[in-house]
């Protein structure tokens, strides 16, 4: 009887702790929050960053502030090496771009495993490409359709201003020759504004920028967009035609902009801060901004996001194996 | 008329007591984030974004602006009164602040720099609003080739810095050089030297951690070896006569100003430079053309005002791309270019018509914080000469945990730390052996910016140097080049010139 009374008592006690322990599981960050950018100052990735930041200081997502930290190096590679290293740290995460797929595959030395070495939280938003040339431009005045362009570009003369070796519009450039048959000389700036600057200032023929790096030279008309690289036409860019009414549903690209944490944060954590970027993805400045920027809206999380990341990764393999 | 009519009421938006009160605030902000080597106006503007979203565009960015321009003003006050770059803007302010300040002329040196950069502000913000959009076809013209052409120009005229010995600046600049090719390839992403395959090399040899390393650490061993660690105190009177005197002093700088606003203009609005390497040029060359280059380096007063006048213009100029033509001018521009963004401006060809109201209000607050830095500046000297009164034994390990904060803080690396005490260590030789180390800070600033800008143009000229030197190319490329080279021979010119035609003595 006393056996038995003992042994309730320790089953309820037992009980009670269980119950106490999961209602403190409730994740909240106890310090800073360490908002890594895999790319340099200015450029999109950090912009978005600085847009996350600040929609989620100004609404008090957080309890605890973002400090965006830039760590550009190695394309990517330094800050893909810092925050694999991080496992198990609740208050670090990093925004992500298309280098994710392609750094590790670059620089194999690295030893980075993207689907083990990173918890991923959400994808929010896609960026898209688009073929641009200057408006009277020395080679290219006269043109206004990518069929022209591309009967142009076949002479073989032209020269395409990008962000770096091996970076996305390379790679696109890669896929255009394939499927073109056409070759152009690649010069690399350093972000996309100053490819966008090099356009205008005549010192190369043509661009696959991002919508945002061309939109003020757009607005003003001195640059003209031959075609968007998606299935359908942007709000943003409604004269624009998509390469699938064009008639070349291949030529269809993308950049996406996804946060993932270090491995082993655990549930709460990776819900915590999946619920933040959800709370900043759903706010209404936050979309309107990325609308008005010719950005499409995309969110994916959990598992959905690792089958995109491992669907993406084979995708880029694929990319970089015909590009060599 | 219209654009004065404008700039009178963006001067009138940046009078709004809030706005004012906010420029003013900024200002203080500037001038300290700029003194703490490690915190520049990179640093001080994105961590200063957030705030601004609770604001109108006009007032945040007329923040903002203040801060930088702050910046701009405060990094010489560390360069000249610790001998430590309080910012990167201000390494060229070392070179002869230094040596002012050491001989008992710290209040010279500050004013000399306060004078300066209100100098170069106030020439700058003038050229911007009378020239914006005619300059703005000019930084488009300028591409690859014609960057290639200024940096040859500014390395040319650093050959003649390290004093007269000729080997041994090239030395040093070469040291420079490969220091600045750690890290990754710009043009073909591969990592390249790599000691030991050390992680922290991927990201390259922020040139802070040379400079902070070199001047900071290595001149306090320096002074420790020739004071024997024995506690200096130098009792210095401050009364505002000395800074009535010291302004009298500057009478002798007229071309140091004129080189330093103008070229220091120049070389902002051209994308990717920034101040950094307007300030190091405008005092490379103030020093070819003056005619007492041999004290600088030794405490010319000319040698602090060019560079401040140069990095307060260049900052000003570097707006110019960034609201013309969306592109930044500098890091600091790319962070607030990043903020417009988000307050819901469109950058480009068409901001001065549509927002008008910013624009303006913008250059009008240019106008009012310049003013204002000087005042808070020359009224905060006696402030900053308290730090001469404190004993060496308190100063040097004040010092020396604002070097280490300040190789920390750029890149957040452990790494970088130790890297900058051994350029300390490195630096302290190196000036017992007397080589000159302004061109190592020189050529590890520049280095990335002429080796990108050489292989673009390379690439477009199919791997032919005409694309430098033929007028029919690229005719403003050309000419720079010729000038560089005459800039380069000049010096050995001199030396031939002695050679032949001993002075009689």
């Amino acid at each position: 009887m006393n056996l038995l009374k003992k042994v309730a008592i320790l089953f309820v006690s037992f009980s009670f702790v269980a119950v106490s322990t999961t209602s403190a599981k409730e994740f909240a960050p106890k310090k800073p929050i360490e908002l890594i950018i895999m790319a340099g100052q200015g450029g999109g990735a950090d912009e978005i960053a600085r847009l996350v930041q600040g929609v989620a200081e100004k609404n008090d997502f957080t309890s605890k502030p973002l400090i965006p930290i830039n760590k550009p190096g190695g394309s990517g590679g330094e800050a893909l090496q810092y925050v694999k290293a991080k496992s198990g740290d609740q208050h670090t995460i990093l925004i992500t771009l298309n280098s994710f797929f392609t750094t590790p595959q670059n620089q194999k030395e690295l030893d980075i495993n993207i689907l083990e070495d990173y918890t991923p939280l959400a994808r929010l938003l896609t960026d898209t490409f688009m073929v641009w040339i200057k408006k009277d431009g020395a080679k290219t005045s006269g043109i206004n359709t990518l069929d022209e362009f591309l009967a142009r570009a076949k002479q073989g003369d032209l020269v395409m201003g990008g962000t770096g070796k091996m970076s996305e519009d390379e790679l696109l450039l890669g896929m255009m020759r394939s499927m073109f048959g056409f070759d152009a000389k690649y010069v690399p700036y350093s972000g996309g504004g100053a490819v966008a600057k090099g356009l205008i200032g005549d010192e190369s023929d043509f661009t696959l920028n991002n919508p945002s790096e061309q939109m003020g030279f757009y607005q003003s008309g001195d640059s003209k967009a031959l075609v968007m690289m998606t299935p359908k036409r942007n709000p943003a860019f409604p004269e624009v035609p998509s390469s699938h009414e064009l008639g070349y549903p291949d030529l269809e690209y993308y950049m996406m902009r996804a946060f993932v944490a270090p491995a082993d944060i655990g549930a709460e954590a990776t819900k915590y801060y999946t619920g933040v970027l959800h709370d900043v993805y759903m706010n209404a400045e936050f979309q309107k901004f990325n609308i008005d920027d010719g950005k499409l809206l995309s969110w994916i999380e959990g598992y959905g996001l690792s089958d995109f990341f491992a669907v993406e990764y084979d995708k880029h393999t694929e990319i970089v194996a015909a590009f060599n | 008329m219209e654009t004065f009519y404008l700039l009178m009421n963006g001067i009138g938006t940046a009078l709004v007591p809030f706005n004012l009160a906010l420029l003013i605030f900024g200002c203080l902000i500037g001038l300290f984030v700029g003194a703490m080597p490690g915190l520049g106006s990179v640093n001080g503007v994105a961590i200063l974004i957030p705030i601004t979203f609770i604001v109108p565009p006009t007032a945040a960015i007329i923040f903002l602006a203040a801060v930088y321009y702050g910046a701009m003003y405060g990094g010489a006050i560390s360069s000249i009164m610790l001998g430590i770059p309080g910012a990167s803007t201000a390494v060229a302010t070392v070179f002869d602040g230094r040596p002012l300040a050491q001989k008992g002329e710290a209040i010279t040196g500050l004013t000399a720099a306060a004078v300066g950069s209100f100098v170069g502000g106030t020439v700058s913000v003038i050229l911007f609003t009378l020239f914006a959009p005619p300059l703005a076809k000019v930084a488009l013209a300028f591409n690859a080739p014609e960057t290639f052409a200024l940096m040859v120009m500014a390395f040319a005229t650093f050959v003649g810095l390290g004093g007269d010995d000729i080997p041994k600046t090239c030395f040093s600049i070469l040291i420079g050089l490969v220091l600045s090719t750690i890290g990754l390839d710009l043009i073909s992403g591969k990592p390249r030297l790599i000691f030991f395959d050390i992680p922290g090399f991927l990201h390259g040899v922020n040139f802070l951690v040379l400079a902070i390393g070199i001047y900071g650490i290595g001149e306090m061993l320096w002074t420790l070896e020739t004071t024997k660690g024995a506690v200096k105190i130098s009792s210095i009177s401050f009364t505002f006569k000395d800074v009535v005197l010291s302004v009298k002093k500057l009478k002798g700088t007229m071309m140091a100003m004129t080189i330093g606003s103008f070229l220091g203009f120049f070389v902002g609005i051209l994308p990717a430079a920034g101040a950094t390497p307007a300030a190091l040029m405008a005092y490379g060359i103030t020093k070819q053309l003056s005619k007492n280059s041999a004290e600088f380096g030794k405490g010319a007063v000319a040698g602090v005002v060019a560079p401040e006048c140069a990095n307060n213009s260049a900052s000003t100029g570097s707006m110019l791309p960034m609201l013309t033509l969306g592109i930044p001018g500098s890091p600091t521009t790319a962070i607030l270019l990043g903020g417009m963004i988000l307050w819901g401006l469109t950058p480009g060809p068409l901001l001065f018509t549509q927002e008008p109201e910013f624009v303006w209000g913008l250059i009008g607050s240019l106008y009012i914080a310049n003013f204002f830095a000087l005042i808070l500046n020359v009224a905060l000297i006696p402030a900053f000469i308290m730090v001469l009164r404190v004993p060496f034994a308190i100063l040097a390990p004040v010092i020396f945990v604002l070097c280490v904060t300040g190789g920390y803080a750029p890149t957040q690396s452990i790494h970088d730390v130790w890297l900058m005490l051994l350029f300390g260590v490195a630096g302290y030789i190196l000036r017992k052996l007397d080589y000159p180390v302004a061109p190592a800070v020189l050529s590890i600033v520049l280095g990335p910016l002429a080796e990108k800008a050489m292989r673009q143009s390379l690439i477009i000229s199919d791997g032919s140097f005409n694309i430098f030197l033929d007028f029919t190319i690229k005719p403003i490329a050309a000419t720079i080049m010729y000038i560089a080279l005459i800039f380069l021979f000049l010096p050995l010119i001199n030396i031939l010139k002695n050679q032949l035609f001993p002075k009689k003595a």
